[in-house]
């Protein structure tokens, strides 16, 4: 019995975990409580050979997209946002049935809506759309996924939904915004925009390659092909607002980018993580004991600090809750920092840390094939450890 | 420490809760009620954790907005023009006769 219980275990390719704020039903757990330890998650709709691919962790809600192309989606679902048909939570992970027939490939959960794009360049929207951050034209919110007929004629590559806004990759290179445009996030336009229910084009990167759009708060961002990073929205550490991308520090090779609600972390291709903002909150990284030597200010006043306490440790995965930060060290390692008040560092208690701690996932595998993988949404945390077949695969893509 | 100041404008009218709303980075929701706000309250909550915003707002606008409701809400009887009282009575002494 023992035995049979282990076999099964260990020929499971992949582990959930979950922790922090729980009280929608965000955590999977099929509870509404906080977990302060990770909670390892049975997610018995997953057959045996289907794993999950990505995930997308919003304001209370999460999206899963499973290596069977289907698309699951729990947590808080008051306005629409988990595409169900319903304005209800959902407990455990449902299949969204409308997107059945598509095969969807990249998902992006924003405060209270989602987006999810498909193979073949189609986008869907469902959720809050009260600020117009659906992109269909009206104020209105909606239950089912609705396809954003703005883009019949192009192909969408991503989807980023923040706090009240959305922006879009094209595969032109186009970036679009939609939503609240209040802080500059949509980098539409220089004068104040309220807010726009149809999409727009992003002024300023018309000439730049773009690879990926990340958004979150009232921040925006993009990463070009290059290697810069552009932001705009919110300023950053007490910062003015940005109407239009600034690039920041354009000596910097940036590969990733994952922004919270008052600071951004940065993964460089040289495996380095370091952060935009921060200290707002007071919580988030001790921006005294940083590094001197890394605290680069750069001509738009975005300054970037390096995160302490890695010691040097190579970083392969980085994301951010609204008020915390989580990553993937090189060697197989999740670490957290920042508000702990839910629990959602996963340290087994509320307090706040300003430096990187190590999450223990029970149980523990030493297993040098599998490859971590963090999420974070506004106040909660999911990893995600896989066995992959190739040992190439580890912890990259 | 409030964690943000937030223009009235930005909040939400939250039927259910009966509460102006505002997204709490915790995953729930800041809120303030009226009464609140007529009362010169700046400070709104969240339920779930510690954190709270300072609500920028004119208390004028609201307590306008108290007499309009107080007339709506609290007082109806007294609004109600004597034909539609004549029509009660007229209802309730002849209405079970039908």
């Amino acid at each position: 019995m023992e035995e049979a219980k282990r076999d099964e275990e260990q020929s499971k390719q992949q582990q959930i975990w979950s922790w922090g704020a729980g009280t929608e039903g965000q955590l999977g757990t099929g509870k509404l409580e906080d977990e302060y330890l990770p909670q390892l998650l049975h997610l018995p709709f997953l057959s045996s050979a289907e794993s999950i691919s990505t995930l997308a962790c919003g304001g209370a809600h999460v999206i899963a997209l499973t290596s069977g192309r289907r698309v699951f989606t729990w947590g808080r679902g008051t306005t629409g946002q988990l595409g169900h048909g319903e304005m209800l939570n959902s407990l455990y992970p449902k299949p969204v049935s409308s997107l059945q027939s598509y095969v969807i490939t990249q998902v992006s959960a924003g405060w209270s809506h989602s987006g999810f794009v498909s193979d073949i360049g189609l986008l869907f929207t469902c959720g809050d759309g009260s600020f117009g951050q659906l992109g269909q034209g009206d104020y209105r919110s909606q239950s089912t996924p609705v396809k954003v007929d703005y883009f019949t004629n192009n192909f969408v590559n991503q989807i980023a939904c923040g706090m009240r806004h959305s922006l879009v990759l094209l595969n032109g290179n186009q970036v679009y915004g939609f939503g609240s445009g209040k802080r500059g996030q949509l980098g539409i336009s220089r004068d104040k925009i309220k807010s726009i229910n149809l999409p727009q084009v992003t002024c300023g990167l018309e000439d730049v390659q773009i690879v990926s759009i990340s958004a979150n708060g009232d921040h925006s961002a993009a990463i070009s092909a290059d290697g810069h990073l552009y932001t705009w929205g919110r300023g950053f550490a007490g910062t003015s607002d940005a109407n239009f991308p600034q690039l920041s520090l354009s000596s910097l090779r940036c590969t990733e980018a994952a922004l919270g609600w008052n600071h951004g972390i940065l993964l460089t291709g040289d495996e380095e993580v370091l952060m935009l903002g921060g200290n707002y909150h007071g919580v988030l990284c001790d921006l005294e004991k940083m590094s001197a030597v890394k605290h680069r200010p750069d001509s738009s006043g975005v300054a970037l600090n390096e995160v302490i306490g890695l010691d040097g440790v190579k970083v392969v995965k980085i994301a951010a809750g609204a008020e915390h930060s989580a990553l993937v060290t090189v060697d197989g390692a999740i670490k957290t920092w920042g508000w702990g008040e839910h629990g959602q560092l996963g340290l087994g208690n509320t307090n706040d840390q300003t430096i990187p701690q190590t999450v223990s996932l029970s149980p523990d595998i030493q297993n040098k094939e599998a490859s971590l993988n963090v999420y974070c949404g506004s106040g909660f945390t999911f990893a995600i450890r896989s066995l992959s077949v190739n040992p190439d695969n580890i912890s990259r893509n | 420490m409030s964690y943000d100041d937030v223009e009235i404008e930005d909040m939400e009218w939250n039927e259910e809760l009966q509460a102006f709303t505002y997204p709490c980075p915790c995953g729930d929701l800041f809120q303030i009620t009226k009464d609140d706000l007529r009362l010169g309250e700046e400070i709104a909550r969240c339920p779930s954790c510690s954190l709270y915003i300072t609500v920028v707002y004119n208390q004028e606008d609201f307590l306008g907005d108290n007499d309009k409701s107080k007339k709506k809400n609290l007082e109806p009887a007294k609004q109600l023009p004597i034909s539609w009282i004549l029509l009660l009575m007229i209802k309730v002494l002849f209405g079970y006769a039908d």
